[in-house]
């Protein structure tokens, strides 16, 4: 009797995981599409960052500081993931409410955090060809003077990706009280964290051009953590011994925000059901 | 077998300054294989009713159960033996084909890949729209698109599928598609469709049996048939010529239970639909209104429909009652 219901239980588990697995894959499957989808998409995002990107690097090497222009490189290919982060990642959920597509989601079985987890991975992935393109373009047109990639390149870029879209996560769920002014707050976010983050400068330590309170705001930004030790890495060649304070920073602020806006989001659903009100949106 | 069960369900919206008792006190059921409508006007708490049993809201007091589980106690359940469409969400995602669209809500629910293939063609051959699959949504028609969302709400198989208005604003082609589904899906399949409309002509169509719904409460169910031929009181259309006449208000004549009017500024006209308390009354009112100077060049006894039952139960009809809820 015990071992029949311990089987249905595993059965059941094993159902809602292959569930799971497959709301993350689809949800990031239809992120990918969706954006490659919408030429105009292609254009913003590749060529935004790619010129924004040249003109610092330009400036650079006209103030004769030839050296920095692979700041202004490895900031273009870093900000189409901030710029993933925020307009599509963030303001998703919003937009699905606004849509009526959350009750769409919330009347299935997909659990929401495989929704955003799917999300950030189908940002992730399809922001690289774009993040890929700037590199490449820069690098050839500038030829800054980059440390060979290591191991702990590759392990602080995707640290820094899980903490951002740890970040979005948040963010995501956090946008679902919001209404139509979720816009605006982006806006007010997308230009205050892009400064203080330091994408085209750094923003910390001992080159950064801001006060030190201003740094210690900017230093709660994973994004900050992370440009700060990708530019370490690939310019002043330092490796894992002399970042893991930013490490395990970015580690830290990746589970807390994940945490976090898993769990706001599980409050406002439940919230939702029992005042209605996620669904004032949906009439 | 119920697929739907309802027990004393009531629905409480508190704000600061108001408490709204938007459903009271529902208890019905709803069988396996049937088509069954919930009729009533906007702000009768056909919405509300709907999302409890599709786990979106829950219930202040009573119980319902989906397919056999508590929508409160075993949401998850009740999730994935459900689907849901109303006319007020979007369909998808607009740079992605109708196909990929139908395929991502049909992995919502972990539909093996190839049933969820073969479920799109199916239900895109039965709702007309195989030639469309391969485009990408914001390329689609209105019509299209609303039919997309029907087919949507079917992708996972489910025993008990949800509709909000589902033919709000379609056109009669893609409407009469989607209601043939209703029933072929019904009845073939075993499903139950529950319908909450104020379409009275789909109400009659498709549904098997429908519940009148107002103010929260279920005033009567049955077969629409016989909810018609309960009417035993005579209803009766007359139209008028309104020229330089003071018409007033004729559902409050003396002898009319309640009716609706329907005017014609441009042409100076009115249609008055009435139900007499007994046919005697038909001259009294005809007398009334030509001292109003209202001419009636037309008046015939026509059979009822299920808004004249709705007005017998309530005396208004369903404009006149949004009218009354708005303000």
């Amino acid at each position: 009797m015990l071992g029949r219901a311990s089987q249905r239980g595993r059965g059941a588990l094993r159902r809602s995981f292959v569930i799971w697995v497959k709301v993350a894959v689809s949800r990031a499957l239809i992120r990918i599409v969706a954006m490659y989808g919408d030429p105009l998409w292609i254009v913003v995002n590749v060529g935004g960052p790619m010129l924004t990107s040249l003109a610092l690097a330009f400036l650079y090497r006209l103030a004769g500081l030839s050296s920095l222009t692979g700041f202004a490189i490895l900031g273009g290919g870093m900000v189409s993931y901030w710029g993933n982060v925020i307009w599509s990642m963030a303001s998703q959920l919003n937009w699905d409410k606004r849509s009526g597509m959350i009750y769409l989601y919330i009347a299935s079985p997909a659990p929401l955090t495989a929704l955003l987890i799917g999300m950030s991975l189908g940002g992730i992935l399809g922001t690289l060809p774009s993040s890929i393109a700037v590199l490449i373009i820069g690098t050839l047109l500038f030829r800054p003077p980059f440390a060979p990639p290591t191991m702990a390149v590759a392990l602080i870029f995707m640290l820094t990706l899980v903490a951002l879209y740890g970040m979005g996560i948040a963010l995501s769920s956090l946008y679902l009280i919001l209404g139509r002014e979720s816009e605006e707050v982006n806006e007010v976010l997308y230009e205050s964290i892009s400064f203080l983050s330091g994408i085209y400068f750094p923003s910390i330590g001992r080159f950064s051009p801001l006060p030190l309170a201003v740094q210690a705001v900017a230093s709660l930004i994973p994004l900050t953590l992370g440009m700060d030790a990708l530019r370490r890495t690939l310019f002043y060649a330092e490796g894992l011994t002399e970042l893991w304070p930013n490490l395990s920073a970015l580690a830290a602020m990746a589970v807390a925000s994940i945490f976090i806006g898993l769990r706001t989001l599980s409050y406002i659903e439940r919230r939702g059901r029992e005042t209605g009100d996620i669904l004032v949106a949906m009439k | 077998m119920a697929n739907v069960v309802t027990e004393n369900l009531t629905r409480v919206f508190e704000t600061k300054s108001k408490r709204i008792l938007a459903l009271d006190g529902v208890s019905f059921e709803v069988q396996r294989g049937e088509v069954f409508g919930l009729l009533g006007p906007n702000g009768a708490g056909k919405t509300t009713l709907i999302r409890i049993l599709t786990t979106l809201l829950l219930p202040t007091y009573g119980r319902a159960l989906v397919g056999g589980f508590d929508v409160v106690k075993e949401a998850k359940k009740v999730r994935s033996i459900i689907g849901f469409s109303s006319s007020s969400e979007r369909v998808g995602f607009d740079f992605v084909t109708a196909r990929r669209n139908l395929w991502f809500f049909s992995q919502l629910y972990g539909t093996p890949i190839s049933e969820a293939n073969r479920r799109i063609e199916e239900l895109a051959a039965m709702l007309d729209f195989q030639d469309q699959l391969d485009r990408k949504l914001y390329t689609l028609t209105t019509g299209y698109r609303q039919r997309l969302n029907i087919a949507r709400a079917f992708i996972n198989g489910p025993q008990v599928v949800f509709f909000d208005e589902p033919t709000n604003g379609m056109d009669v082609f893609s409407a009469k598609k989607i209601r043939e589904l209703f029933v072929k899906e019904a009845k073939t399949n075993s499903r139950t469709i529950f319908l909450a409309t104020h379409n009275m002509f789909e109400a009659e169509e498709v549904c098997d049996r429908v519940a009148i719904i107002d103010r929260g409460r279920i005033l009567a169910i049955d077969s629409p048939e016989n909810l018609k031929s309960s009417l035993s009181k005579p209803v009766v259309l007359l139209e008028t010529d309104i020229a330089g006449a003071s018409i007033g208000d004729p559902t409050q004549l003396e002898g009319v239970v309640g009716g609706t009017i329907k005017v014609d500024d441009e042409n100076e006209a009115a249609k008055i639909r009435v139900i007499l308390r007994d046919e005697d009354f038909l001259e009294k009112i005809l007398g009334l209104l030509e001292k109003r100077r209202v001419r009636v060049f037309n008046y015939q006894r026509i059979e009822p429909t299920l808004e004249d039952v709705f007005i017998s139960l309530v005396g208004a009809g369903f404009a006149e009652r949004e009218r009354g809820i708005e303000a």
